[in-house]
């Protein structure tokens, strides 16, 4: 049912991948306007530079980075949309850009911007379209469908109009539609995109369910961390086009982020703290101390000891992670210095 | 060639629910239909009430060229250009990307995907005015005839196939073309009439640039006799060679598309 790879191999494998883009560059005004119109002045953008990464399969990946880090190019170029400047990848074994057909037979691209879906047709009729697109057989199609329909919920929208669908709705019938061919690699870019928290969630569900059962690879960017921390336990992290950290999530924080965040609350007004630790928050009986990772132990143990019953709670943990990648990105330095 | 047919069995079924979805304007498209055709053959009389042949075509003869005109811009209107306004708005938002991520032909997928099925009946009426028009010239249409007929016709709906794959082509690099189109379109209501009875440099035009003029012309003359299986063989090969660089220049856009989109 599922593309087959050998099992040792990656089911992505990037190696120094780049691309350049050219574009078109003009000031403003109708001037200028006009003199771009007879003769165009071209700029390059390096978007991606030379990132290699391996997947393999069954996992769920978290691709991160802030806006215009290269994510939704590396991932056009993985789904064969985009011709790369340089460097290689295979997915699933084949080149994506020569868009071979049982490459894409066994991927699938959904993109939270942008809908597949015709507008004014129920979704059931734009998925007998894609059923012939993709030949999907017909005892496999309902199997596929039910399955969907159960861990989505489909049932009361699949024969509304599509553009009668609310935007959480109308993502989980696009959800559908990319999934219809069983896919053994997705592709998901902003998949939650716009959605309220319960969509979130549900959205978020679905995903780790369908990769339980179905074995399926993915590849997932967003910018709600709350997505990546509930689905993915590697992390990929881009910025400026240049591959930034690869590893598991649990261990970014402490590649990351030097310093551990301790809370305390006390019984009355909050002192002078300052000689535990930066003091980054503090107001009535609640501060909050950023301490060096090494020393959290001993700072703890401190504060436990010199305010003895003045202490009603306290607690050590990492950073949030949004505050972990803000950090990153903020930074123009490429990591590799900042952690030398 | 069994799967594609099945694919385009369903794109029609899909669009079939799209346009019952609007069911005003499909009464409002029939309706509009009929005023065109009417108003067409009622200009070609009112020539004729002043004149019995033009340049060699009979009265009897302009109604199934007329016929033809309706039948070869029924067939194109059925099914390319519907398809091609999508890919146009495709290229613009972004869309497109999702066809190409389709295990099939992408111009096929392009070409076909969306119909305008109200178009169809273009197709019906159009067939009854050459019907009438044939009935009046009085002719004996033999089989072969008739073969050559539905040839030329074929060739000349690919003729003009060809030539809006090439227009639209254009929006890879320019995004907005419709102003392209909308000069197409204003050519082949030239096309109304046989291509022989226009001057030298706009037969010339209609012949080649925009090739209307042979593609409406054409069956005309085959199906009236004038025009043997020579001539419908060139034309197939005319049809082949516009087809063939047609689907190279798409090629080349798509490459550009792929090669610099974000």
């Amino acid at each position: 049912m599922y593309a087959v790879t050998p099992m040792d191999a990656p089911v992505v494998d990037v190696r120094a991948l780049r691309k350049v883009y050219r574009v078109t560059e003009r000031e403003t005004g109708l001037a200028a306007t006009f003199r771009s119109f007879v003769r165009r002045r071209y700029r390059e953008v390096l978007a991606v530079d030379g990132i290699t990464f391996h997947i393999d399969a069954g996992e769920v990946v978290g691709f991160l980075g802030p806006n215009g880090a290269g994510k939704t190019t590396t991932l056009k170029m993985l789904s064969g949309l985009l011709y790369p400047t340089g460097g290689e990848a295979t997915v699933l074994g084949h080149v994506p850009w020569r868009r071979e057909g049982a490459f894409l037979r066994g991927m699938t691209l959904l993109m939270g911007n942008r809908s597949q879906l015709v507008w004014d047709i129920p979704a059931a009729d734009s998925f007998l379209v894609l059923k012939e697109i993709y030949a999907v057989p017909e005892a496999q199609y309902t199997r596929t469908l039910d399955e969907l329909t159960d861990l989505l919920d489909l049932g009361p929208l699949l024969h509304k109009p599509v553009r009668g669908l609310s935007l959480g709705e109308r993502m989980k019938v696009e959800f559908a539609a990319g999934l219809l061919h069983s896919p053994g690699v997705a592709f998901l870019d902003e998949p939650t995109l716009g959605l309220d928290i319960s969509m979130q969630g549900r959205i978020r569900r679905f995903v780790a369910e369908y990769n339980r059962r179905s074995g399926a690879t993915i590849l997932l960017t967003s910018h709600y961390m709350d997505d990546v921390v509930a689905l993915c336990r590697r992390v990929i992290v881009i910025h400026h086009g240049v591959l930034l950290y690869d590893g598991a999530l649990a261990d970014l924080a402490e590649r990351m982020a030097p310093y551990k965040r301790i809370s305390v609350t006390l019984r009355g007004t909050v002192g002078d703290l300052s000689t535990y630790g930066e003091v980054v928050s503090s107001n009535e009986n609640l501060a909050t101390i950023h301490v060096p990772r090494a020393q959290a132990a001993e700072r703890t143990a401190r504060l436990v000891r010199e305010l003895g019953d003045q202490l009603a709670d306290i607690s050590v943990e990492d950073p949030p992670i949004e505050e972990v990648i803000d950090k990153v990105f903020a930074s123009e330095r490429p990591l590799a210095e900042a952690m030398a | 060639m069994v799967r594609y047919l099945r694919m385009f069995r369903a794109f029609a079924a899909s669009e079939f629910q799209f346009e019952m979805e609007y069911r005003g304007n499909f009464y409002l498209s029939i309706f509009e239909m009929f005023l065109v055709i009417g108003t067409s053959i009622g200009a070609v009389l009112i020539m004729f009430g002043h004149t019995t042949t033009m340049n060699g075509w009979t009265l009897p003869e302009m109604i199934v060229l007329l016929g033809v005109y309706y039948l070869i811009q029924g067939g194109v209107n059925l099914v390319f250009s519907p398809s091609f306004e999508r890919l146009m708005e495709h290229v613009r938002v972004g869309t497109l990307d999702f066809h190409l991520l389709k295990p099939v032909n992408v111009q096929f997928l392009v070409s076909t995907r969306h119909l305008r099925v109200v178009r169809a009946a273009d197709l019906g009426l159009g067939l009854v005015v050459v019907i009438v028009g044939l009935l009046q010239v009085g002719a004996q249409i033999g089989v072969a005839q008739s073969l050559l007929f539905a040839l030329s016709l074929f060739f000349g709906v690919m003729l003009v196939y060809s030539l809006l794959l090439g227009l639209v082509t254009l929006s890879f690099w320019f995004v907005r073309v419709e102003n392209l189109l909308a000069i197409f379109w204003a050519f082949t209501e030239a096309g109304r009439f046989p291509v022989d009875v226009y001057p030298l440099w706009l037969r010339v035009s209609l012949s080649t640039i925009v090739p209307i003029g042979i593609a409406v012309t054409a069956p005309a003359n085959a199906i009236a006799g004038r025009m043997d299986a020579v001539g419908v063989a060139l034309l197939g090969a005319g049809t082949a060679l516009a087809v063939g660089i047609a689907s190279a220049l798409w090629r080349r856009g798509l490459r550009s598309y792929t090669g610099a989109s974000a």
